[in-house]
């Protein structure tokens, strides 16, 4: 019966405690939307400071959150020297959130400690302390009015750049000292060449490029402080100015170029005959039946040959016969001489290769006498090959005929002196131990003009030269012909008072002497020629041979 | 051979005489000599102070980087030249007058030496390895110029005299005399430990800077000219 009423009543209690829930979430809700809005401040941050001119100085700071209130912001500091705590002089000159401190509060080398308080209705929020000191905090202004200037001289026009310190700094009393720092830019390239001008407030650019257009900045730092911004860019446009003078100057090189390059052309269109005329061609050396390029291709047997064969060999004459016998030796030109008057302008001149003795020459003389000039005179023209450069050279030696006695050895020695290099063409050897004591047979020119077909005959003639300076003498019965071939004849009786035969020469300076039974006609011997002149000393130091049957050296 | 001993002598001969020719400075004004002038030895000095300055502000950044990472915590540290009176804005230094800024600057000079000396010899010889050789060495060169620059200024302050610029009244000032015996005590005499060596680096950057502007505006106001 009551149930009934229970049951609505219930009903009903439910729905209001609902409500009442409800209704307190509605209230909390509105709570805590009202307490967001407004709350103490958040805390604020000291950013930086900065100093100008080193007489005042400004802070900024960056404020927290406000908490939704109006929120104050005051900075209060303190200082080394000062007690207590002070607030900020100037909150406004520097804009908001800063604090400026002019010169009667700025004070250098000395410590400031500056917290900003915020604080809203609801409470405070202390930032940081910050240190500093006015002396690390410096950072000027921009330098002002940056001028540039092209300067035009005569060699080459530079740009001068002008500015002026920034207003407020002090540098006349010396309390801050400003160092400046330019940096400049082509138009074309986009890479700054920076330059450091000191304390100057100027500078200058050499070597620009006319035409161009340069772009300068400048800025400036305090003592050890920072740097401050860069200027505006600040451009100007070199003139293209044109150089007259530079003009004139190209005119005149491109005028005198073509003559020049004519003459040059010509120079070298004519090479030849300047070089006929500059450089005359040298005459070369010859000996007279020899080919020159023959023996330059090395064919050294056969030119050797030929060289040697073209000679003519003096012969050996009894040496005291002939003691008394006055030589004078002349030099033949290149080829048979001619004509006389050829012949008797070298009457003087005496070339003389060492190596040859003047019997050879005598003998050269006599088979050429059909040739020579100098018919029934004493005057005698050797035939000297002119390939030695030496003979027409300095080594000329006028020898007097009492000197001829003294040349060197015998036939023995030409034919040294041709081993000693397998090319006949080098006589320098030859001349050098002309000093050496030797004798020289002597054969009476009168005789060798009568007797042309009558030839001493005691030496060999060189036939063959091998490889290794081996000349072969062979003794042979030569007919006297027109190339100057000699007959040897011996004079029998008189070798084998006298002389002897020389067999051979070894290498250690030993003659082979061959004994004395001999025919004119019919032996052939041998000789092998020594490569030294050594061999010819010493055969010479003992002037001749004694022949006294005895064996062979060996 | 003989020519190597001919060109010896003779580079000997030349640079004997390159010696000889040029003018040695006097420090005794014998006759003859060549003297700097007053705005050459003012160049000198401001520029050994400015040298100075920059070594110790290098030596004390070092020291905070390695040391001391979060400097703002560090505490108040108090100099033991505090008790030099020394002008800290333009228009008290220009009021001074050059004798009192000359005096002033005497005094800081002197009363470094010793400590700076100090601090040398405990950077080299530091147990911990906290300095290296390139540190220590700075502080040794930090020292030498300290008592260079000194020498120099007097010379300054004598010139200036001569010259009737300076009054008479700047004396010569023994060291002892211008810090007071108590401000020692700040620095134990042996052992300094890492907090003392940052106290004297810190006090040391600062004193530098100042002897270098009061230099500065000696000069400017005594030779007003280029570089002012």
């Amino acid at each position: 019966m009551s149930l009934p009423f229970l049951r609505t009543h219930c009903g009903t209690v439910g729905a209001r405690m609902w409500r009442d829930l409800g209704l307190a979430v509605l209230v909390l809700l509105s709570a805590a939307v009202e307490s967001n809005s407004t709350s103490p401040p958040g805390k604020p941050v000291l950013l930086s400071c900065r100093s100008p001119e080193k007489e005042t100085f400004t802070c900024w700071w960056e404020p927290g959150s406000d908490g939704g209130l109006p929120t104050t912001y005051r900075l209060y500091y303190e200082r080394e020297r000062l007690e207590g705590v002070h607030e900020c002089p100037d909150y406004w000159s520097a804009g908001s959130n800063s604090c400026f401190f002019n010169k009667t509060h700025t004070l250098i080398w000395v410590d400031y400690y500056l917290t900003v308080v915020a604080s809203n209705a609801l409470g405070n929020a202390t930032s940081d302390i910050f240190k500093m000191d006015v002396m690390e905090i410096m950072k000027p202004n921009v330098p002002e009015n940056v001028t540039l200037l092209v300067v035009e001289t005569e060699d080459s026009p530079y740009l001068h750049i002008r500015w002026e310190h920034p207003r407020n700094t002090d540098t006349e009393s010396g309390w801050v000292t400003i160092k400046y720092e330019l940096r400049i830019k082509q138009e074309k390239n986009n890479k700054w060449k920076e330059y450091m001008s000191g304390t100057q407030s100027h500078f200058s650019l050499y070597s620009i490029a006319p035409g161009g257009v340069y772009t300068v900045q400048v800025r400036c730092k305090l003592d050890h402080g920072s740097w401050s911004e860069w200027t505006n860019s600040t451009n100007v446009k070199v003139p293209n100015y044109v150089q007259n003078e530079r003009s004139f100057w190209i005119l005149v090189a491109t005028l005198s170029a073509i003559p020049f390059m004519a003459a040059m052309c010509i120079l070298i269109v004519k090479r030849e005959n300047v070089k006929q005329c500059v450089l005359p061609p040298v005459p070369g050396p010859k000996i007279r039946g020899v080919d020159f390029h023959l023996l330059m291709s090395g064919q050294s047997e056969d030119s050797t040959n030929a060289l040697i064969i073209n000679q003519n060999f003096p012969l050996i004459v009894g040496w005291k016969d002939q003691m008394e016998e006055y030589l004078i030796v002349t030099e033949n030109d290149i080829g048979p001489p001619s004509d006389a008057s050829h012949c008797q302008k070298r009457k003087k001149s005496l070339i003389i290769p060492a190596g040859f003795c003047s019997d050879w020459e005598i003998q050269c003389k006599s088979t050429h006498i059909q040739n020579d000039c100098a018919g029934g005179t004493k005057n005698e023209t050797g035939n000297f090959p002119k390939n030695n450069k030496s003979l027409s050279g300095e080594s000329l030696s006028y020898m007097e005929p009492s000197k001829l006695q003294k040349q060197q050895c015998l036939g023995q020695n030409f034919v040294n002196t041709e081993a000693t290099d397998p090319s006949p063409l080098n006589y320098d050897n030859a001349v050098k131990p002309f000093t050496n004591s030797g004798y020289v047979d002597i054969r009476k020119h009168v005789e060798n003009t009568q007797e042309v077909n009558v030839k001493q005959v005691d030496y060999s003639r060189v036939e063959d030269v091998n490889g290794d300076n081996v000349f072969i003498l062979n003794n042979k019965n030569l007919a006297f012909n027109s190339s100057g071939y000699m007959d040897f004849q011996r004079q029998e009786e008189k070798l084998s008072e006298d002389y002897s035969r020389v067999k051979e020469v070894g290498s250690n300076n030993v003659v082979v002497l061959q004994i004395q039974d001999m025919s004119a006609d019919t032996k052939n011997p041998h000789a092998t020629g020594a490569h030294k002149m050594g061999v010819c000393t010493e055969l010479i130091n003992s002037e001749y041979i004694d022949t006294i049957p005895a064996p062979p050296l060996m | 051979m003989l020519l190597i001993w001919c060109a010896v002598l003779i580079l000997a001969c030349l640079e004997l005489s390159t010696r000889v020719g040029t003018a040695p400075i006097c420090s005794y004004g014998q006759a003859g000599c060549h003297t700097p002038s007053l705005a050459d030895i003012f160049d000198r000095v401001i520029q050994q102070s400015s040298r100075m300055h920059g070594i110790s502000s290098d030596l004390h950044s070092e020291f905070e980087q390695y040391f001391f990472p979060s400097k703002n915590l560090i505490g108040k540290p108090k100099c033991h030249t505090h008790g030099i009176v020394t002008p800290a804005d333009k228009e008290n230094a220009q009021r001074l007058g050059r004798e009192q800024l000359t005096e002033v600057i005497l005094r800081l000079l002197g009363a470094w030496g010793d400590p700076l000396l100090q601090l040398y010899r405990s950077m080299s010889q530091d147990q911990n390895q906290d300095f290296n050789h390139y540190s220590s060495n700075k502080a040794l060169e930090i020292s030498d110029m300290v008592h260079e620059l000194r020498d120099g200024v007097a010379k300054m302050a004598e010139k200036m005299k001569l010259s009737g610029v300076l009054g008479n009244t700047v004396g010569y000032i023994s060291p002892e005399g211008l810090v007071p015996s108590s401000s020692f005590s700040f620095y134990k005499h042996g052992e300094l430990n890492s907090m003392d060596h940052h106290d004297l680096l810190y006090c040391f950057r600062r004193d530098s800077n100042k002897i270098k502007n009061y230099l500065q505006i000696l000069k400017c106001t005594t030779l007003p000219g280029l570089d002012c």
